[in-house]
């Protein structure tokens, strides 16, 4: 009931709001979009040192956390060279930038926390494997395309704990 | 605020924006080739390591950067960089799976207003403090 009628009003705000507010971004769209902008930052808009740099989620958001850090609590938390005067804001756009979507095509609502616990922690160890890393999932195939064989590496690997991973689900799931 | 600041804001805006319609994850789009051979997510992905790949010499070369990338580079690699590298790249995967997404669509599904991601974002940034304070000074004296 309560699907079929958010079903209902998301058909009819696609009526009413045709163009790019509404449009249905493909995935091979965001690609190429994503491909094109985080090499032109870090070429056109100086978003670096250090290299391929332009998109990182959590290296962006170490930045900006750090440097906040630092000026509040006099601490001297490391941070990326380009970050040193004013931090990179990444996080924040796409937090907002969702948030405008969502709003504009009627899915933004509050869900109640089905797993608030091990949530927190998958993501306390995501943020730390991503720094050993050098690199969330967007930055280390950013630097396999900058031409580095470690980001490269990294990125394998990281395909091969998602093949672990989904094993490991599928197998549970079977049992 | 800097250029490098200003840019990252409004190109994360878009990224966010596009993010959240396309529901484009980096983690999700090679769990779903692998369980159920759905590769929709996958070209996404693909399409994005081919753009940046393109991109780097084109915009290096407008720019009059044009030294050339090698096509791929070990630089002064250290072993023990690589393996650590490795293993945490490995971890990233793991995590991101059992957490339902990789890092940036966690951003994006807590900006449409999921309470578990935003519990997700909470550990993700303490995560950070506590690396750069625990687990960072520890590594720093072993390799």
């Amino acid at each position: 009931m309560e699907a079929s009628r958010q079903g209902g009003t998301s058909r009819a705000e696609g009526i009413a709001r045709p163009g790019l507010w509404g449009l249905r971004v493909t995935p091979v769209a965001f690609g190429v979009t994503l491909g094109v902008m985080a090499v032109a930052l870090e070429v056109l808009f100086t978003v670096r040192p250090p290299s391929a740099y332009g998109v990182c989620i959590a290296c962006h958001g170490r930045d900006l956390l750090g440097w906040v850090t630092n000026r509040l609590a006099g601490t001297s938390l490391e941070l990326a060279e380009v970050s040193l005067t004013f931090p990179l804001l990444t996080v924040v756009g796409v937090l907002v930038g969702a948030a405008i979507a969502a709003l504009r095509n009627g899915e933004l609502r509050w869900h109640q926390p089905e797993q608030p616990l091990p949530s927190f922690l998958w993501g306390f160890l995501a943020m730390n494997f991503a720094l050993l890393a050098a690199g969330c999932s967007i930055r280390l195939l950013l630097r396999a395309a900058h031409g580095e064989a470690l980001g490269l590496a990294a990125f394998g690997a990281m395909a091969g704990g998602i093949g672990v991973a989904t094993t490991l689900m599928k197998w549970r799931a079977l049992r | 605020m800097t250029l490098a600041a200003a840019a990252t804001l409004l190109g994360g805006m878009l990224l966010g924006y596009l993010g959240q319609r396309s529901r484009m994850c980096f983690v999700g789009a090679i769990r779903d080739w692998l369980l159920v051979r759905d590769a929709s997510l996958l070209k996404g992905l693909v399409a994005f390591g081919l753009t940046a790949w393109l991109a780097y010499p084109v915009l290096s070369l407008l720019v009059g950067e044009g030294e050339g990338l090698p096509f791929l580079s070990l630089g002064d690699l250290a072993w023990g960089t690589a393996l650590v590298a490795v293993i945490a790249g490995m971890g990233l995967g793991v995590v991101s799976t059992l957490a339902n997404g990789c890092p940036f669509r966690q951003h994006v599904r807590a900006g449409q207003g999921s309470t578990s991601s935003l519990a997700y974002l909470l550990g993700f940034y303490l995560g950070a403090l506590a690396f750069y304070l625990l687990l960072y000074p520890v590594l720093a004296r072993l390799l």
